[in-house]
């Protein structure tokens, strides 16, 4: 993960960007090409890279080693990586000790060692809670990232024989993260887009309901479509169906004043309700199963590899997804308006921008992010949608969001995380037995100590950095107008 | 300066002229839903009865003369409005308008046959309950200055330990007293993070959230359950001796679970310590201008302090409804976002305790009244379907956008409400 940006590829960028642009387009079309081609080979090495991250993460800075030499040896690198981590402290002390309260918890609800404790058997209480916690962050671990002496005897199975089976198997673990990370990194998206124009879209729970059964929907509906209609047909129409729904907050909000977090709450009761109507009613398949019919298979999300590896295509759009908004949001114009109402609209507004036309405009473009989560599981992973689909992205994307800063890497980033810990959250309830809603305390305390930085401060004594005392945003306008 | 002042002043003027239109539009229709209705839904003969359990009929009235007497009356206040721009949502004439709405609804829904009207009015009552206390939580916490979107987990919180807590000691009271304590522990976190640390306040409230739902949750499977301590069986209703005798007002009011008791009570106390004494004048402002509370002595933080505590105090008492009021015991989320439901009740009231019982009854009749239609199921004209029950659970929201967005009456949240306020 860690092998950016060696000084040779930034000579070598200079040289790209000063080819003519035609030239440029031909050589990404090159290289897409390349990518879709060779698209098995490069997500198993991916997935292998994130199971063996510890060999990864010595192969980065191997590669680093060796540049550091042309750049200047070890001061050049230890301040590289300095930049470069420094900014990852807060965060990763955050994490750190959620997850150690997180043990705390997990602890001190032993069932097991309260019996023991009752019979007088203090140690042993003791001991059986440590080793009941062991077994359950191993399985966090396993079901995150899956159990590295496994995947390197399956490397050498599967190299015996030739037969890919032992390997995908023991891959299964990466891939579910990633696969749980897809909605994460549009809901959390979309939510950072919000924060940046200053607006607190907290509807996305809803937006996912929307994007998801509108993009189901047209999956089932249109039957003898190519798939190189009918897919991209479902993927738009659902994401602008969940904008649309989010635009209604930014009318509001731009035309009446409304507080876009109480609009966008009210909204998410409103597709709630409506779902329950709709998914028990008109678009119900079987009587009593509040459940829509499947979509045909020219609308599926396609999947890279076999059973069980489930990683489909939602990936690459998610990280499409999170370059084009860095792109949006840094070099366009749009997105420097954008910005700029965040941060001041009444500079913005005396500046000569449309302030209604950008709120709108931004609460569109969240929600049709937000819609996105709602698409990929529905066209990736479920097939269709039944009642109940609320898992908590929605809510949970706001953690991603102040996690990471609101930038598109940071919040890829932090939905990587997450959705290793909801992986490993499955795995965790069905071999150690805790139940999975341990993982959502722990995001939950995240969010506290990301939002309150001077509790970890307080903890780990670290010193105030000028710089982040001023990054601290302010959202709340208060309700009025 | 000049320039500035315009620029801003534009979008304003834009704002009002769009309000003036949609707000009587919005009336024009529903004036017009309920003439259709008498048109085309109702027997032109038939009448709506009203009975009580013990004097038998109470009253009956021609349906279709009823509905359309109420769609004139829609008409006649969207003119008022258009022309002479009657529009505070405070008015006694709009609540007199939106409670007559909701009547001709339960006379179109009875057209034909007859109802229970006491036993409505009970309902509707009692699902008010956790609305109101909601409410009623979400007023101190917000007149303070400290925005509360975080009631929906301070309920969910308190009904958890209502369970909990009444298994326990083996009472049900020692619950309701534990709930409304967990409740206010939840508020106090919530304060610590928004006044000590400053953190955004609506984070802080989604953080509360994620927290109630997940550690309810956690602990149920994990603790309660396992422990055998999750049936401590529910509060039944408690009759008040001699009052409850009164004929149609005694089983409405007096005939009920020890927590609408309790929300009666808190309702009267509240507005007036809010509204009454000088330490409720001292809480608001502190949400109004903290700056000039702060000028005459008050201490603001320790005031914010307290109220969003107080507030959770009455959470939690709210969440002890749903949990030991009826079912007696805990299940995951509970509360089902009727949080949520009471933070609109305190918006669609104006900040005011007693608007946010008028609303919460209003939110409270559209679900006895969605219990009633999934019995009933009246047909609409044209189309020919019952209406499906999950448009009345709408209601609520669509209402509360409605009246945030300033088309239907005007709400005007606390001025210096979600800044952290730091001497100077």
């Amino acid at each position: 993960m860690s092998e950016e940006r060696t000084p040779k590829e930034t000579g070598l960028r200079h040289r790209i960007a000063s080819l003519p642009r035609l030239v440029r387009l031909a050589l990404l079309a090159i290289l897409v090409l390349v990518a879709v081609l060779l698209s098995k080979q490069l997500m198993l090495i991916l997935l292998l890279a994130l199971g063996l991250w510890p060999i990864t993460l010595a192969l980065g800075l191997v590669v680093l080693a060796v540049s550091s030499i042309w750049m200047g040896g070890w001061p050049w690198m230890k301040s590289w990586l300095g930049a470069r981590l420094r900014g990852l402290v807060v965060p990763a002390l955050s994490v750190l000790t959620a997850l150690i309260i997180g043990a705390l918890i997990l602890m001190f609800t032993d069932q097991e060692a309260y019996k023991l404790m009752g019979e007088g058997q203090v140690w042993e209480a003791i001991r059986v809670a440590v080793s009941n916690l062991v077994s359950a962050y191993k399985a966090l671990y396993e079901g995150a990232l899956g159990n590295p002496g496994d995947i390197i005897q399956a490397i050498r199975d599967s190299l015996a024989t030739a037969d890919l089976k032992p390997l995908l198997k023991a891959l299964r673990a990466p891939s579910d993260s990633l696969v749980q990370s897809v909605p994460y990194i549009f809901a959390g998206l979309a939510v950072a887009l919000g924060f940046r124009a200053g607006l607190f879209n907290i509807g996305a729970e809803g937006q996912i309901g929307v994007g998801w059964m509108v993009a189901v929907v047209v999956g089932y509906s249109f039957t003898g479509l190519p798939a190189f209609i009918h897919l991209p047909l479902a993927i738009l129409t659902g994401a602008v169906a969940a904008g649309l729904w989010a635009g209604i907050a930014g009318v509001l909000k731009a035309r009446t004043g409304a507080h876009e977090v109480i609009t966008t709450i009210m909204l998410n009761y409103v597709v709630y309700r409506l779902s329950d109507w709709l998914l028990c009613g008109p678009l119900e398949k079987t009587v009593g199963t509040c459940r829509t019919q499947q979509i045909v298979e020219t609308a599926y999300l396609p999947q890279f590899l076999d059973h069980p590896v489930t990683i489909h295509w939602g990936f690459i759009l998610a990280l499409v997804a999170a370059a084009i908004m860095g792109w949006f949001l840094f070099r366009t114009t749009w997105g420097y308006e954008l910005r700029t109402v965040g941060a001041n609209p009444d500079a913005a507004r005396y500046g000569g921008i449309n302030v209604g036309k950008i709120i709108v405009l931004a609460m569109f473009l969240s929600g049709c992010l937000a819609g996105m989560a709602g698409v990929v599981q529905g066209l990736g992973i479920t097939h269709n949608i039944a009642l109940g689909f609320q898992a908590g992205y929605g809510f949970d994307s706001i953690a991603l969001a102040l996690l990471g800063k609101s930038h598109p890497v940071g919040v890829t980033a932090a939905s990587l995380l997450f959705g290793m810990l909801r992986a490993g959250a499955a795995r965790m309830q069905s071999v150690a037995g805790v139940p999975t809603e341990i993982v959502q305390i722990i995001q939950a305390l995240v969010i506290v100590f990301i939002a309150a930085p001077a509790i970890i401060q307080a903890i780990y004594r670290l010193r105030k950095r000028r710089e982040e005392e001023a990054e601290v945003t302010v959202f709340s306008r208060g309700w009025g107008a | 300066m000049a320039v500035q002042a315009q620029a801003v002043d534009v979008p304003k003027a834009r704002k009002i002229r769009w309000a003036v239109v949609v707000g009587p539009l919005l009336l024009l229709a529903l004036g017009a839903i309920f003439i259709l209705l008498g048109a085309y839904s109702t027997e032109p003969d038939a009448t709506s009865t009203f009975t009580d359990e013990v004097l038998g009929n109470l009253f009956s009235l021609p349906s279709q003369a009823t509905l359309y007497a109420v769609g004139a009356l829609c008409f006649f206040v969207a003119g008022l409005q258009l022309f002479r721009r009657l529009d505070t949502i405070r008015s006694v004439l709009n609540w007199l308008l939106i409670f007559s709405a909701a009547f001709a609804f339960l006379v179109w829904v009875t057209s034909g046959g007859s109802m229970n009207l006491p036993g409505m009015f009970q309902a509707t009552l009692t699902a008010a309950t956790p609305l109101t206390l909601g409410a009623m939580a979400g007023i101190l916490c917000e007149r303070s200055g400290i925005i509360n979107i975080a009631i929906e987990g301070m309920m969910l919180t308190g009904a958890f330990a209502a369970v909990a807590f009444a298994s326990i000691f083996d009472s049900l009271w020692m619950g309701l007293l534990m709930a409304s304590l967990m409740g206010g522990l939840m508020a106090a976190f919530h304060a610590v993070l928004s006044i000590k640390y400053k953190v955004d306040q609506i984070i802080s409230g989604t953080v509360i959230n994620i927290l109630a739902a997940g550690g309810t949750r956690f602990l149920n499977i994990r603790l309660l359950e396992p422990a055998g301590l999750s049936a401590p069986g529910s509060f039944g209703t408690i009759s008040i001796p001699f009052l409850s005798e009164i004929p149609i007002i005694g089983p409405i009011l007096f005939e009920n679970q020890p927590t609408v008791f309790i929300m009666l009570i808190l309702l009267v106390v509240v507005n007036w310590a809010v509204f009454f004494t000088p330490w409720g004048l001292r809480m608001r402002a502190c949400g109004e201008h903290p700056r000039a509370a702060d000028t005459v002595g008050v201490a603001v933080n320790r005031m914010r302090y307290i109220s969003v505590i107080l507030g959770g105090l009455i959470a939690g008492i709210g969440g002890a409804y749903f949990s030991l009021g009826v079912v007696g015991t805990f299940e995951d989320n509970m509360t089902r976002g009727q949080g949520f439901v009471a933070l609109a009740a305190m918006i669609f009231g104006n900040w005011n305790p007693i608007g946010g019982f008028l609303a919460a009854l209003l939110f409270g009749f559209a679900d006895a009244l969605q219990v009633k239609m999934q019995i009933i199921q009246p047909v609409l004209p044209f189309i020919n379907q019952p209406i499906p029950h999950q448009f009345l659970q709408m209601a609520p929201y669509i209402l509360t956008i409605i009246v945030v967005a300033g088309v239907v009456g005007k709400v005007r949240a606390p001025a210096e409400e979600g800044k952290p306020y730091e001497k100077q």
